[in-house]
């Protein structure tokens, strides 16, 4: 999808935020076609707000129209909404070579979707045969029923197939759930119950016998409390279908992701005599990590503020390093600035390994995680490379995605544990925790303290604090959940609490 | 009872108490410190005053007129000499006194941004149901005024305000008295208060700071009398005393013109008093003491945390009419059913409503008294109470009972004592999931103990070795209606975790099946109608006559208990189960299960069939007939399974781990060879020509490599044992149909223990450089980490036993850790999910209105109703349809 995006003063911004929906003349031409959707950045690092036009025109006398300039105007465009956004940097447009003179028509790269076909088209002829006839005798079934069923009723002679499918629909709707049942607690007990019956063992193998994750109840309780990092993150990167199944692919792949500091193959001495730094390479590392004295100067030379030069001691070629200015101050930052230097690697990743799966396709493991600067790399397939750290995929790619995470992550970890629980007792838990915009977590920090009763809030924890809060601002307690109306003593509004049966006398 | 009204509260308004109100709703100024007089009357003005109410029995309430049980208790209300803040406040106070002007009161923002700021507020009010985000929302205009230099409003030069935890303010240097502090928040107007929260409409910032204090009703603070007739008072008429005291001193003082040191001495010490009654944990306050050294248990305490009054008394209440005792089997009950004992059914009632119909049968029944029986001396239901309509209750004693009876008139309410049917709720706790807590009907027996079908302790995850369970008696016709239609344990066959059965057969149900069908035998006539008399109202199996006699196979008695038009067709878990490639893998008349209209044809039952979690013919057949024909079979099911194990009879013993001499020298070679190939990997490794896995080190690597090792030869040991050990081994029969046990745990009697572990590794522990003194110091052979070579059946040898001993313990450790984490992670949980429901169209919202789903599940379908997860489950519909065609 097409966006425009042009840069315009913080002013002007301003104004339009102040004004919006309302008219706003630009100093250049009226694009060919119009999109909807725009951006304006205030200076040439990020876009910072978002639009959407509804309308554009060349200039005509008009009233009422916000100018971007004073004079030289040319294109008059309906502005509907300004938005402030979280900013999105230039590099995330395709821009043309000269960059963003005064506006462009681009595309968001990050937002390009490549569009799959409709489900109808992954439908066999069979399975729509067998749609039909269904649709003849008043029956709407879903496709994976259909598609199931399908396989199922090939030999079955015309009568059996009616009945089948008559049955099939009865059961269906025979399975729908109760409405006002308490499915919440539900969830809550099928997630709960099984966990007495975890192992709290930490780690166990994942893909790889020689790397750990953490698994059982601890991991489960990870997950529920949403925390920022995961206590043991790691990655599973698949390659792009060409690449997949070399092997040579796969081990560029792995260097390019593996993370190697300067402190993993060097020593770094700090000489405040001389006011240098110097880096003394360890050979046997450097060798083990494929690492040459080239990388080594490649990555310092990105370095901003020093010289560089190279000492020939006996022992080692070592490198010496000074800052610009001769200070301690200076010195101290340059060592500081060595010793979290990337030579080569993804930031995060500490470790990776490549696994052979059954499929015969190279499958990459890794120790740490970092989705974004992963995804960078070419060969990997964005579309099936994971990582088990819920917030970074939050913060990449979505709360959708955060949300498809939560629940992948604890069916994954029951799953291993050999515990039957149905999905959509898991599937309710991740959309709670995430239905807001943001990952939530259970408990007092997230979804519990967030209730909208003093009563049941108080009851969970940190009791006097809020009702000492309630106290001051007034707060009504509308008694409509389960906590607070057992507080109270009436019945609870779920199951057959919600429903009341009123007689009424006469006819 | 107030029948015919039903009164809901819709909502709870929380607000600040104002001196005034206080005041208003005080009965009494209470200004004595003291309790009661030399003869135990309470003293007028005092902390017992009669106006606050009645604890003892005897007395009337000076304000009410109620006596004890009618008199809710009044406030009173102490007039403090002085101010003093209030704890629980501290941060407010502060962000007011930093955000307001010391001289004028306003709030230091130019009046535009407070207009920005209340638009901001009604955008969130109208948007947001979240509790928190006002605050949020505030902060950055909160910060913005304290940090401005100057008021704009009146131009007064701003002094930084310090806090001194806990309760002390600073201006710089100067102490802000509570007075001071309360001037200031006098002048604040109302309409700057939204900025912090704060609702003018219920609430004042200079409430915050206390000159009257509420003086809670005796019936909060009840005093109790000791056997010596000493009296002891509550900690919180204590406190109370304590606080009446300072300020009595420090008001004098203040009058009679005492220095201004020993004034504000006593102002601190009221300031303390008056913290620690409201909450006796701050930070920074030494806690005040009851006179034998413990802290005292002051307001806050009494609300806070698991055994404060929230959860323990409000969001959990205990109850009458409920039993608890020692549980036992009682294979001959129905799973529906539980057994109570005589001695508890008589103390358990449910009340009658006498009206025209049964007015003559109660007045019979009150007759017989309190323990009536029938001429066999059996039990018969009495009455305990008679209840008048007025409340009166009186109690029915042998002597009174045909008095008693005369009396009954229509529209009192009788006492019944518990019988048969009855429906009562039966509860084993920790109570988990919605099956902890199941709808049981009452069978009457003699003995002291609750008992059950044995089919019915998955669910409750009970077992007999001393579990107590809980029995409540339902006491209302809409709680029994939903207990029958919902809570009773046929309803609840089908789990909503996994949409399978979890009621089914266990341990001897599943072996005592198991060789009933296993290869089919043949049974004599009189065996099978011995085993068949077991199972009420049975189908006759169709004989097979061999040699002019009639005999019965195994499956056609089976099938006996099977309902007509089932079909299913499964393997059983023998084969299923098995590691390598099973015996009757070829055999499809042993591991596959067909059931064609109620007839087991071909399969062996065992877990996978009957058992709990897996149950596939249970679940079959509850999908298909319902929970009662569901119910019906389990209790067929258990009854034949009894029947046919204890007429056959089945034990096992410690010779059935007997294995043939060369097969004990067979594995004690095997693991003679590991010992010598861990010690070359060791020494490989000592001449460092191990070569490490990738992402290990050098120590790592040699671990995972001996663990491996020791892995495989337990393994192999457990080949060798079990294949001397067959079918026709008891123990094996129990582990191969999924009854008891595990493969591994018999080779662990008969082959080797094997490798013990603490945390995934090798024992590595106790001394420095070896684990036992036995041991050269960097030992790390297989003997000196904790291998243990030994069979249990041979016995451990004493090192062994210390190291299998380590492993135990770290299981024991393990267990202890779960249970408390999973708990915790339950009780979130549910507190997060609890309010969560499906509406009318299949929707998932929460109380407040947000919907979280727009479908359930993405497809609308009840977990409990689903097949394993599935939405429908096909191949049973088609089978059924196919075999009905057939027919």
């Amino acid at each position: 999808m097409n966006v425009i995006l042009w840069k315009d003063s913080k002013k002007n911004v301003e104004m339009l935020v102040s004004s919006a929906p309302c008219l706003y003349a630009v100093d250049f031409d009226l694009p060919e076609e119009v999109p909807k959707e725009g951006y304006i950045a205030s200076d040439m690092k990020a876009a910072r707000y978002r639009i959407a036009i509804s309308s554009a025109e060349p200039l005509k006398k008009q009233k009422n129209v916000l100018k971007k300039k004073k004079e030289g105007l040319k294109a008059v465009f309906k502005i509907d909404l300004i938005q402030e956004i979280s900013p999105i940097p230039l590099s995330e447009f395709s821009l043309p070579d000269e960059g963003l003179k005064t506006f462009v028509i681009t595309e968001r790269l990050s937002m390009k979707i490549t569009e799959k076909d409709a489900l109808e088209s992954f439908i066999t002829e069979e399975e729509n045969k067998l749609k039909e006839k269904a649709k003849q005798i008043g029956i709407e079934l879903p496709y994976s029923v259909i598609r199931e069923l399908t396989t199922r009723v090939r030999n079955l002679p015309e009568k059996e197939i009616k009945i089948v499918l008559k049955r099939v629909e009865e059961a269906i709707l025979r399975k729908q759930i109760d409405p006002y049942e308490a499915v919440g607690i539900i969830a809550a007990q099928s997630i709960g119950e099984p966990g007495t019956q975890m192992t709290m063992r930490t780690f166990h193998f994942a893909g790889v016998r020689e790397m750990n994750v953490t698994l059982g109840l601890p991991r489960l309780i990870e997950i529920v409390d949403a925390r920022r990092t995961p206590s043991t993150p790691s990655m599973t990167i698949y390659l792009k279908p060409e690449f997949q199944s070399s092997r040579e692919a796969v081990e560029s792949v792995i260097k390019l992701v593996e993370n190697t500091a300067l402190l993993d193959v060097c020593d770094i001495e700090t000489d405040t005599v001389n006011m240098s730094v110097s880096i003394v390479p360890i050979k046997n590392r450097m060798a083990e990590r494929q690492i040459t004295q080239e990388d080594l100067l490649n990555s310092l030379s990105k370095l901003k503020g020093k010289s560089l030069n190279i000492e020939d001691t006996k022992k080692s070629q070592a490198i010496v390093v000074k800052p610009m200015q001769e200070s301690f101050k200076r010195l101290y930052q340059l060592q500081e600035q060595l010793k979290s230097l990337t030579i080569k690697g993804v930031p995060g990743i500490k470790r990776a390994m490549a696994r052979l799966e059954p499929s015969k396709d190279w499958v990459i493991y890794t120790q740490g995680s970092n989705l974004r600067g992963v995804l960078d790399i070419d060969e990997i397939d964005t579309n099936r490379t994971y990582t088990n750290d819920i917030s970074e995929i939050y913060e990449v790619l979505g709360v959708e995605a955060a949300r498809n995470a939560v629940f992948q992550e604890a069916l994954r970890t029951l799953q291993e544990q050999g515990l039957e629980v149905d999905q959509r007792h898991l599937m309710l838990v991740s959309d709670m925790m995430t239905f807001t915009g943001q990952v939530r977590a259970v408990g007092r920090q997230g979804i519990s303290g967030k209730k909208s009763s003093v009563l049941a809030r108080a009851a969970f924890e940190i009791t006097t604090k809020h009702l000492l809060h309630a106290g001051i601002s007034g707060e009504i307690d509308p008694l409509t959940g389960v906590a607070e109306n057992i507080i109270v003593g009436q019945p609870i509004t779920l199951g057959t609490g919600s429903v009341n049966l009123v007689y009424r006398k006469g006819n | 009872m107030n029948e015919g009204i039903s009164k809901r509260i819709f909502s709870i308004n929380f607000a600040l108490l104002s001196p005034e109100e206080i005041r208003k709703m005080s009965q009494i100024k209470v200004i004595t410190a003291d309790t009661y007089d030399d003869d135990g009357y309470p003293i007028e003005r005092g902390l017992m005053d009669l106006h606050l109410g009645v604890i003892e029995p005897g007395l009337k309430c000076a304000t009410c007129g109620g006596k004890v049980d009618e008199c809710p208790g009044h406030f009173g209300h102490i007039e403090l000499a002085m101010p003093v803040v209030h704890v629980g406040f501290i941060k407010e106070i502060k962000t007011f006194l930093d955000a307001a002007c010391g001289a004028c009161g306003h709030v230091k923002l130019v009046p535009e941004r407070l207009n920005e700021f209340n638009a901001k507020i009604k955008e969130i009010e109208a948007t947001s149901n979240d509790p928190d985000a006002l605050t949020v929302a505030s902060k950055k205009y909160i910060e913005e005024a304290s940090s401005a230099p100057i008021c704009p409003y009146c131009g007064a030069h701003q002094k930084k305000v310090f806090l001194d935890k806990p309760t002390t303010f600073r201006e710089e240097q100067i102490k802000i008295t509570p007075k001071e502090i309360r001037e200031r928040l006098e002048k604040i107007p109302n309409e700057d208060l939204f900025l912090f929260g704060m609702n003018y409409e219920v609430a004042r910032p200079e409430w915050m700071v206390l000159t009257v204090l509420p003086v809670p009703p005796i019936n909060v603070r009840p005093s109790i009398t000791l056997e010596t007739g000493e009296r002891s008072e509550d900690d919180l008429t204590h406190k109370l005393v304590d606080i009446i005291r300072i300020s009595q001193r420090l008001r004098e003082s203040r009058d009679n013109g005492s220095p201004q040191l020993i004034i504000e001495d006593l102002w601190d010490l009221l300031q303390f008093h008056v913290t620690t009654y409201f909450d006796n944990q701050t930070a920074g306050i030494p806690p005040a003491r009851h006179r034998s050294g413990r802290a005292l248990k002051t307001l806050a305490q009494r609300l806070k945390g698991k055994e404060g009054r929230f959860r323990s008394n409000l969001s959990g209440k205990r109850v009458n009419f409920s039993a608890r005792t020692v549980i036992s089997p009682e294979p001959f009950l129905s799973i529906n059913e539980v057994g109570v004992p005589e001695k508890a059914a008589r103390e358990l009632t449910v009340p009658v409503m006498v009206n025209i119909f049964n007015l003559e049968n109660i007045r019979e029944i009150v007759t017989h008294g309190p323990e009536p029986r029938d001429e066999l001396g059996r039990y018969v239901p009495g009455v305990n109470y008679i209840i008048r309509p007025d409340g009166r209750r009186m109690k029915v004693t042998a002597q009174n009972a045909e008095e008693s009876a005369k009396r009954i008139e229509v529209g009192w309410t009788v006492e019944r004592q518990l019988m048969e049917g009855d429906i009562v709720l039966f509860n084993r706790q920790p109570s988990l999931h919605r099956m902890s807590m199941m709808g049981h009907t009452v069978r009457i027996l003699s003995g002291q103990t609750f008992r059950f079908n044995l089919a019915v302790c998955t669910p409750y995850n009970a077992d007999f070795d001393g579990d107590e369970m809980n029995l409540h008696i339902l006491q209302k016709e809409e709680a029994r209606a939903e207990a029958r239609i919902i809570m009773k344990v046929q309803e609840q066959i089908m789990s909503p975790r996994f949409g399978g059965p979890i009621i089914g057969g266990i341990h001897d149900h599943i072996t005592s099946l198991f060789l009933l069908t296993h290869l089919n035998p043949l049974f004599t006539e009189e065996e099978t109608m011995h085993i068949l008399s077991y199972v009420p109202d049975p189908r006759m199996p169709e004989p097979v006559i061999v040699g002019g006699k009639k005999f019965y196979h195994g499956r056609s008695i089976f099938s006996s208990i099977l309902p007509e038009g089932l079909n299913v067709k499964f393997r059983s878990k023998l084969c299923s189960g098995a590691k390598d490639r099973c015996e009757y893998e070829d055999a499809p008349e042993d591991k596959d299960v067909l059931i064609i209209d109620g007839k087991m044809n071909t399969g062996t039952i065992d877990e996978a069939a009957i058992g709990p979690f897996s149950g596939i013919i249970i679940d079959k057949i509850f999908r298909k007939f319902g929970p009662a024909e569901g119910a019906n079979f389990i209790d067929r099911m258990t009854r034949l399974a009894v029947g046919f194990i204890s007429s056959r009879g089945f034990s096992t013993g410690i010779a059935d781990y007997d294995i043939p001499e060369n097969a004990v020298a067979q594995i004690s070679d095997i693991s003679e060879e590991v010992v010598q190939k861990i010690n070359k990997v060791i020494e490989s490794y000592n001449q460092g020509l191990l070569e490490s896995m990738p992402g290990r080190s050098l120590e790592e690597t040699l671990e995972m490599e001996i663990l491996g090792l020791t892995g495989q030869v337990r393994d192999e040991s457990g080949k060798i044992a079990s294949a001397y050990l067959g079918l026709n081994n008891p123990s094996v029969i129990m582990a191969r149909s999924g009854a008891r046990a595990k493969m591994l745990n018999i080779s662990e009697v008969a082959g080797m223990v094997g490798q013990q572990s603490v945390r995934g590794g090798r024992i590595n522990r106790g001394y420095s450089g070896r684990t036992l003194p036995h041991f050269q110091k960097g030992d790390v052979g297989a003997y000196a980490r904790g291998f243990v070579q030994s069979s249990y059946k041979k016995g451990l040898e004493p090192l062994e036993y210390f190291f299998h001993s380590i492993g135990g313990r770290e299981g024991l450790v393990d267990i202890a850790v779960r249970t408390s984490r999973s708990g915790y992670m339950q009780r979130r949980l549910i507190n997060a999910f609890e309010d969560l429901k499906v509406d009318e169209k299949r929707r998932v919202e929460d109380t407040v209105g947000s919907i979280i789903q727009f479908k359930y599940g993405e497809d609308g379908v009840d977990p409990t109703k689903s097949d394993h997860g599935k939405t429908v489950d096909m191949d049973f519909i088609i089978m059924d349809e196919e075999n009905e065609v057939k027919q």
